[in-house]
């Protein structure tokens, strides 16, 4: 340490402001500096001789300052009252019993909370089935032909099976579908929809479905299912009247089967009536419900269409049909049966008049318009 | 509860006294009235405006309890007010006639126990040798006269030092000015006060 350093440390030295090296570092310098050592000194002497005398305060002002505060505190502004007790709670609040006991009541509380809902804790449960659920692994099995069954509808009506999915609601079950252009075995089929349906709902088999006494006799309390179940039995039997009437009841009523019903209606009434009656029917039907079961209607209206030899509005159906994914491909192809019918219409009409013009020609001209005729019958 | 608050700090006792407890506040009353009061003395140099300007310190504590930081320093904060107070007076009191040391302190010179300021602080100190107690008279005579003529930044600064026994950086915080001019001040203040009590060598070896 130099003098000009002592210097700026003098008066930390004298009123003990130094950390104990800087002090020492002092002492030493002014053992040795004589300059030093008297600034020091001397310093220290004024201090200790110049201690300021203090004088003691006046009686009574510390009374009078106690006097006052407590009058100031009865005229402090409520704001700051409560700012005072809000302060004094805080500080209660703050302590650390007080913070152990808030943190011991959450973790009681939250325990509570967890452990309140426990499943094990209610003694009675009350579970209601509602409705059957569906089965995925649905098998649909294919019985003999029945000597004695009906003819089944046409193309795509077969299809309509309903297995009832969680909602309740008829379920289109496309694995069934047929190929409209590739007729298959449609009567065994055809029987392997109640079959299925039947099998879903409790195991009854075909067999087994109630004749018509038991069907009527159970109608007034029928519930939809059973009523569906009992036209469906007329229908597969052949009694188309009974089916068609009873599938309109069901379709009037309205309920999870009334579009099946109604389009079944529409086929029953096709056994009945014929195509010419049916085919509005199925325009209806086709109207009422967009879907599945509105493109079976208008396809079972076109092939109807098709056995009236209306083929403009049967082509008119079909198109409408391409729109629909699971009819794209089968009604494409029926548009170009019907193109190939029409030309093949228009090449024989054409060769029939051309034998007409020649008399040599004729008996051979004959039998080309009968091959030209419509296969299909309407019944 | 006596004993606890006797061991706390200046600060807890003034958290104590924000949250409403009443015996805080005397407690620092107790401790620093008699402080202030020579500071704002000294800085006055009139008794009775002294004690109003004490009463008046710890008024504005009570009254801006609710503002004290509890990181703050209480000393600070309590020798700032007296500080602004005492400057506020000095004002007043220029455009006055000052009260000087031969004035009778309560205003009745014609009262038989009227006493001048001068031998309120030369009150000898009865455990002290009567030669000793008639030099010290003399000598406390001549630190008063000596502090009273020091500029008024040194005779605060010396105060501050002295009286409330701040450190320089708290001195440097309430004054406003830097730690180094503190000591400076200081510094000339001591060389003053030496220089005034020049004649008492023999007294201050006597008390060593």
């Amino acid at each position: 340490m130099d003098c000009e350093k002592f210097d700026r440390i003098v008066l930390d030295l004298l009123y003990d402001e130094l950390d104990e090296l800087t002090t020492a570092a002092a002492k030493r310098h002014m053992e040795h500096c004589a300059r030093c050592r008297s600034i020091g000194s001397g310093l220290r002497a004024t201090r200790e001789v110049g201690a300021l005398p203090l004088v003691e305060p006046p009686e009574g002002l510390e009374l009078r300052i106690l006097q006052a505060e407590e009058q100031a505190a009865q005229l402090l502004p409520l704001g700051k009252r409560l700012g005072r007790g809000l302060s004094l709670l805080a500080g209660y609040a703050m302590r650390p019993q007080v913070s152990m006991a808030a943190v011991l009541m959450l973790v009681i509380g939250s325990s509570l909370f967890f452990l309140r809902a426990q499943p094990g804790d209610r003694e009675h449960v009350l579970v209601t089935e509602r409705g059957v659920p569906e089965n995925d692994t649905e098998v649909v099995t294919v019985l003999p032909k029945r000597a004695d069954a009906p003819e089944p509808p046409r193309a795509g009506a077969h299809a309509v099976t309903s297995s009832r999915g969680e909602d309740g609601a008829p379920r289109r079950d496309r694995a069934a579908e047929p190929k409209a252009a590739a007729p298959a075995p449609a009567p065994e089929r055809f029987a392997a929809a109640p079959q299925a349906e039947t099998g879903l709902r409790g195991g009854s088999s075909l067999g087994a479905i109630a004749d018509d006494k038991e069907a009527e006799g159970s109608e007034a309390n029928a519930d939809p299912d059973s009523s569906y179940d009992a036209a469906m039995a007329a229908y597969r039997d052949g009694r188309y009247s009974e089916a068609q009437r009873r599938f309109d009841e069901i379709a009037s009523q309205g309920g999870p089967h009334a579009a099946n019903a109604a389009l079944y209606g529409a086929q029953a009434l096709r056994r009945v009536s014929g195509c010419p009656a049916a085919a509005r029917r199925f325009e209806e039907v086709h109207t009422r419900y967009p879907g599945s079961v509105g493109s079976d209607a208008a396809w079972q209206a076109a092939d109807c269409y098709r056995s009236l030899g209306e083929l403009a509005r049967a082509r008119q159906n079909y198109e409408q049909l391409s729109a629909d994914p699971s009819y794209k491909t089968r009604a494409k192809e029926a548009i170009a049966e019907l193109d190939q019918r029409v030309a093949d219409q228009e090449l024989a009409a054409r060769r029939a008049s051309a034998a007409a013009a020649s008399p040599a020609a004729a008996p051979a001209a004959k039998g080309k318009p009968a091959a030209a005729k419509p296969a299909a019958s309407s019944k | 509860m006596a004993a606890v608050q006797g061991d706390a700090t200046d600060e807890m006792l003034m958290v104590r006294y924000q949250r409403g407890e009443r015996k805080a506040f005397v407690e620092l009353v107790r401790r620093h009235n008699r402080s202030i009061y020579n500071f704002v003395l000294r800085q006055l140099r009139v008794p009775s405006v002294a004690e109003d300007v004490t009463q008046d310190v710890f008024m504005r504590l009570v009254q801006n309890a609710a503002e004290f930081k509890h990181e703050a320093r209480f000393l600070t904060w309590l020798y700032t007010i007296a500080r602004n107070l005492c400057i506020d007076q000095l004002r007043k009191l220029s455009h006055r006639r000052h009260a000087s040391l031969d004035q009778p302190q309560h205003g009745a010179g014609d009262q038989p126990d009227a006493q001048l300021l001068g031998d309120t602080i030369s009150d000898p100190d009865p455990h002290v040798s009567a030669e000793l107690n008639a030099l010290s008279s003399e000598v406390r005579s001549s630190i008063v006269k000596a502090v009273d003529s020091l500029p008024d930044d040194q005779r605060e600064v010396f105060l501050l030092r002295e009286v409330a026994n701040l450190p320089f950086r708290d001195i440097a915080e309430i004054t406003g000015v830097g730690e180094n001019t503190v000591k400076s001040r200081m510094r000339y203040a001591l060389d003053r006060l030496k220089e005034a009590l020049s004649d008492f060598e023999e007294y201050a070896r006597a008390l060593r």
